[in-house]
C-alpha cells in the first residue's frame, strides 16, 4: 500500500466513526459508512467518475490527483450504502449513452451539457449528494479553499484574526 | 449533592426534557426546595466530548428518531437545544405579545390570539434570565467581541440606512462570568460550545441543580407517557430507561419539555379512556398553532477576504426590520442576524453543481452570511400529530409534523433577502444567493398560552387547561412565534413557571 493509500485509508477511518448520522438531512448519506469503504477505496477510480466529479464541483487549480482521491472516497461512500450501491455504474453508463461516444472524450462545454441533460434522472440526486459530502468533507479539498476545519486546538482565533478585516474602511 | 428519588416517590416534580425550558425550570424548583426528577432522553456529554466536526456531533446530540415531515433539527441530549443554539437572546416586543389585537387575522387560515400576559409582566423574567445566561450587553457584561462577518454586516447595514445595529444580545461570555470562560472565538457553536463559553443548561443548570440536593438527573431516560387517576390529575411518567427497561416515576406535577414535536408526541400518546384524544386536549389544540419563524439565509461572495469561519456563529444583529410596518406587505418583523457555514453546507446551500455551485466554495474565505428570523403566523393546519399506524425506533407512534410557509411568511422572506443583497451589494459583493432555510430550528405552539381554553391548551402560567398539575415548560407554549429567537423566552417564562408552581405548592393549591 502506497502513501497515498495510506492517507486514504486514514480518512476513511475517521468517516467510519461517523456512523449513525441522520438519514433526513439531504447528502448526509454518505456518512453512513460500512468496512465496504476501505476495500473499494483500494481500487483506483475510472476517469469517467472523476472527470464527473470535477465537471460537478469545479475548481480553478485543484489538481487531478485530488479529484482522483476524493472520487476514490466517493466510490467507497457509493458502494457502502444499499441505497447508492451500483450507481457509480448506472451514472457512467448514461453518460456514455448520450452522444454515440465516451463522455470522458467529449469537451468540457459538452460534458457538461450532458450532465444537464440527465440530471433529472433519478439516479443523480443520490450522486450529487454522496460526492458533495464527500468532497467538501475531504482535508484536500479543505486544503484548496483555505478552510482549516478544527479550531479548538489552535485556541480558537481570538489571537488568530477572527475581527482582522481591514477593507471595510470607515463603514466598519 | 445529587440525589436518588424512589420510583414510587410521589412527592417530585416530574421535568421532561433538560434544555432550555426543562433545565431552567428543573434547576429553579430545586433552588427553591422542591424535589425534581428530570427525565432526559438524551445522554450526559462532557465538553471533552465536544469536536468541531458538525457532522460527528450531530451523530452525537441530534434527535434522529423516526419523523414524517418537514425536517425539525433538535436535540437528544443533556442540555437540549442549548448545546446547539447560537445563544441570540433579543426579547419579543411589547406588540408581539398582542399579535392579534396588533395586526388582526391576517386571513381565514391564520389563527392569530394575543399572549395572555404582557411585555411588562415579563420583564422582571427576562431580566433574571439574562442574568442568568449571561448576555452581553445586559448587567454590565460588555457586547460581544465583533467578528469579521459581523462587521461586513455592520459596514453594510450603515450603508443602506439602518439604525440599530448592535453586537450586544448573545448568551455567549465575552468575558470570564459565573463560572464560565470568555470566548476563544473557537466557532462551531452550533455543535456544542467547546470550552463552555456559550450558556448551556448541560453546565449550568443542571450541575446548579444537582449542588442543592433537591435534584436529580435521569439521562437516556426516555419518556413515553404520562399516567393520570380517576380524577383526571397526572401521577406518573412511564420512560425507558438507560438499559431499555420500561420505568413508571411517580410525580406529584409534571413539567413537559420536549422541545414542541416530542412534547406533543408525549401528550398526545398519553390518550385513555378518560382523555381519549391525548393529554390536555379536550379542546383539540394540542399540536396545532405549530410555528417555526420565517427563515431565510443569504450569502454573498465580498470583493475581499472575510474569513467568516472564524469566531462566533453570531456576535450580533441588525433590528430595525422587527417592527410591525405593513408598508412592506406583510404582517410582524424579523431581525437579521449571522451566519457562517463549512465548505460542505456552503455547497448545500448555494444549490445544484457545477459553476455557479462553485462560485461559493471556490471563495470560500470572501463569503459572507446572513440568518434571518422573523414572526411567522399560526394556522390550525400547521401540526404535529402521531401517524396511526407508523412506529419509530421506541414503538412509538411516529410524530408527523405539517407545516407550510403562510404567504405572509413568503412576502417576509423576500424582503429579507432584498435587504441581505442590497446589505452585501453596497459593499461591492460578486455573487449573492439568497433561500429558505426549511428546517425547524425555532420549534414554537402546539400548547399554546391562550385566555380562553377552547382557543388552546395551556394557561398564562404553562398549566394546562384541563389538569392542574400538568405543565408545559418550553416552547410550545408560545401564543404566537414573535421575530425573536426563542430561547430567552423560553427560559424567562420557566423562571416565571417555576415561582408559581412554588407558590401554589406552598398554598398547597398544587
Amino acid at each position: 500500500m502506497n502513501d497515498k493509500q495510506m492517507t486514504r485509508r486514514r480518512f476513511i477511518v475517521a468517516a467510519l466513526t461517523l456512523s449513525t448520522v441522520a438519514t433526513n438531512v439531504p447528502g448526509l448519506s454518505w456518512l453512513r459508512a460500512s468496512a465496504a469503504w476501505a476495500q473499494a477505496a483500494d481500487d483506483a477510480p475510472g476517469p469517467t467518475m472523476s472527470g464527473l466529479v470535477r465537471a460537478l464541483f469545479p475548481h480553478a487549480g485543484m489538481p487531478d490527483s485530488t479529484y482522483s482521491e476524493v472520487t476514490g472516497s466517493v466510490l467507497a461512500a457509493l458502494a457502502s450504502n444499499p441505497d447508492t450501491d451500483g450507481l457509480a455504474a448506472t451514472a457512467e453508463r448514461a453518460l456514455d449513452a448520450r452522444r454515440g461516444k465516451p463522455w470522458v472524450d467529449l469537451d468540457e462545454a459538452e460534458q457538461v451539457a450532458v450532465i444537464g441533460e440527465i440530471q433529472g434522472e433519478a439516479f443523480f440526486a443520490a450522486i450529487l449528494g454522496t460526492v458533495r459530502g464527500t468532497f467538501y468533507n475531504h482535508p484536500l479539498v479543505w486544503e484548496h479553499i483555505d478552510y482549516p476545519g478544527s479550531s479548538k486546538e489552535h485556541g480558537g482565533y481570538r489571537t488568530r484574526g477572527f475581527d482582522d478585516i481591514d477593507w471595510l474602511g470607515g463603514d466598519a | 449533592m445529587a440525589k436518588r428519588y424512589e420510583l414510587n416517590d410521589s412527592s417530585v416534580v416530574v421535568v421532561i426534557g433538560s434544555g432550555a425550558g426543562g433545565g431552567t425550570v428543573a434547576n429553579e424548583l430545586a433552588q427553591k426546595g422542591i424535589d425534581v426528577v428530570c427525565l432526559e432522553a438524551g445522554s450526559r456529554m462532557t465538553l471533552a466530548d465536544v469536536v468541531n466536526h458538525p457532522p460527528t456531533m450531530d451523530a452525537r446530540m441530534g434527535w434522529h428518531d423516526r419523523r414524517i415531515g418537514p425536517m425539525v433539527w433538535t436535540c437528544k441530549t443533556v442540555g437540549g437545544t442549548t448545546m446547539r443554539w447560537s445563544g441570540i437572546t433579543p426579547r419579543i416586543q411589547e406588540h408581539e405579545f398582542r399579535a392579534l389585537s396588533t395586526y388582526g387575522q391576517l386571513d381565514k387560515g391564520t389563527t392569530l390570539i394575543d399572549w395572555p400576559l404582557t411585555l411588562e409582566e415579563l420583564l422582571p423574567y427576562y431580566d433574571r434570565a439574562e442574568d442568568k445566561m449571561g448576555v452581553s450587553g445586559t448587567h454590565d457584561i460588555p457586547p460581544s467581541a465583533e467578528t469579521n462577518n459581523y462587521k461586513v454586516l455592520k459596514a453594510g447595514g450603515k450603508r443602506i440606512g439602518y439604525k440599530e445595529i448592535t453586537s450586544a444580545r448573545t448568551a455567549i461570555n465575552p468575558v470570564a462570568r459565573a463560572g464560565r470562560p470568555g470566548c476563544q472565538q473557537i466557532g462551531f457553536c452550533n455543535s456544542g460550545c467547546a470550552i463552555g463559553a456559550k450558556w448551556s443548561t448541560l453546565y449550568t443548570e443542571v450541575p446548579a441543580a444537582e449542588l442543592t440536593g433537591h435534584f436529580e438527573l435521569r439521562p437516556e431516560a426516555m419518556a413515553l407517557r404520562i399516567n393520570h387517576d380517576k380524577s383526571g390529575r397526572v401521577t406518573g411518567v412511564i420512560y425507558t430507561d438507560a438499559n431499555g427497561a420500561m420505568q413508571e416515576q411517580k410525580a406529584r406535577a409534571v413539567c413537559v419539555a420536549g422541545n414542541v414535536v416530542e412534547t406533543a408526541r408525549i401528550l398526545l400518546n398519553s390518550e385513555s379512556a378518560l382523555f381519549p384524544d391525548g393529554l390536555a386536549n379536550s379542546t383539540g389544540n394540542v399540536g396545532k398553532h405549530y410555528m417555526r419563524h420565517t427563515f431565510a439565509q443569504a450569502m454573498a461572495v465580498m470583493p475581499k477576504p472575510v474569513n467568516y469561519h472564524r469566531g462566533t456563529r453570531q456576535s450580533g444583529i441588525i433590528l430595525d426590520e422587527q417592527y410591525h410596518k405593513p408598508e412592506r406587505g406583510f404582517a410582524g418583523g424579523y431581525i437579521i442576524q449571522t451566519l457562517s457555514l463549512d465548505p460542505w453546507n456552503v455547497s448545500a446551500w448555494a444549490g445544484g453543481w457545477g459553476m455557479s455551485n462553485t462560485a461559493f466554495t471556490d471563495n470560500y474565505t470572501r463569503i459572507a452570511g446572513i440568518f434571518i428570523t422573523g414572526e411567522d403566523p399560526p394556522e390550525a393546519g400547521n401540526r404535529i400529530s402521531l401517524h396511526s399506524s407508523e412506529r419509530d425506533e421506541n414503538g412509538l407512534p411516529v410524530p408527523v409534523i405539517e407545516y407550510r410557509d403562510h404567504p405572509n411568511t413568503l412576502a417576509m422572506r423576500e424582503h429579507s433577502l432584498k435587504m441581505s443583497r442590497a446589505i452585501y451589494e453596497s459593499l461591492g459583493a460578486t455573487e449573492f444567493t439568497g433561500s429558505d432555510i426549511p428546517v425547524g430550528a425555532h420549534n414554537m405552539g402546539g400548547a399554546r398560552m391562550s385566555a380562553d381554553p377552547d382557543a388552546g391548551v395551556t394557561n398564562r402560567w404553562g398549566q394546562t387547561h384541563d389538569i392542574p398539575n400538568l405543565f408545559v415548560s418550553d416552547g410550545s407554549v408560545f401564543s404566537t412565534s414573535a421575530a425573536a429567537n426563542p430561547t430567552l423566552t423560553i427560559v424567562a417564562l420557566a423562571i416565571r413557571q417555576a415561582d408559581h408552581i412554588a407558590e401554589r405548592m406552598q398554598a398547597k393549591t398544587l
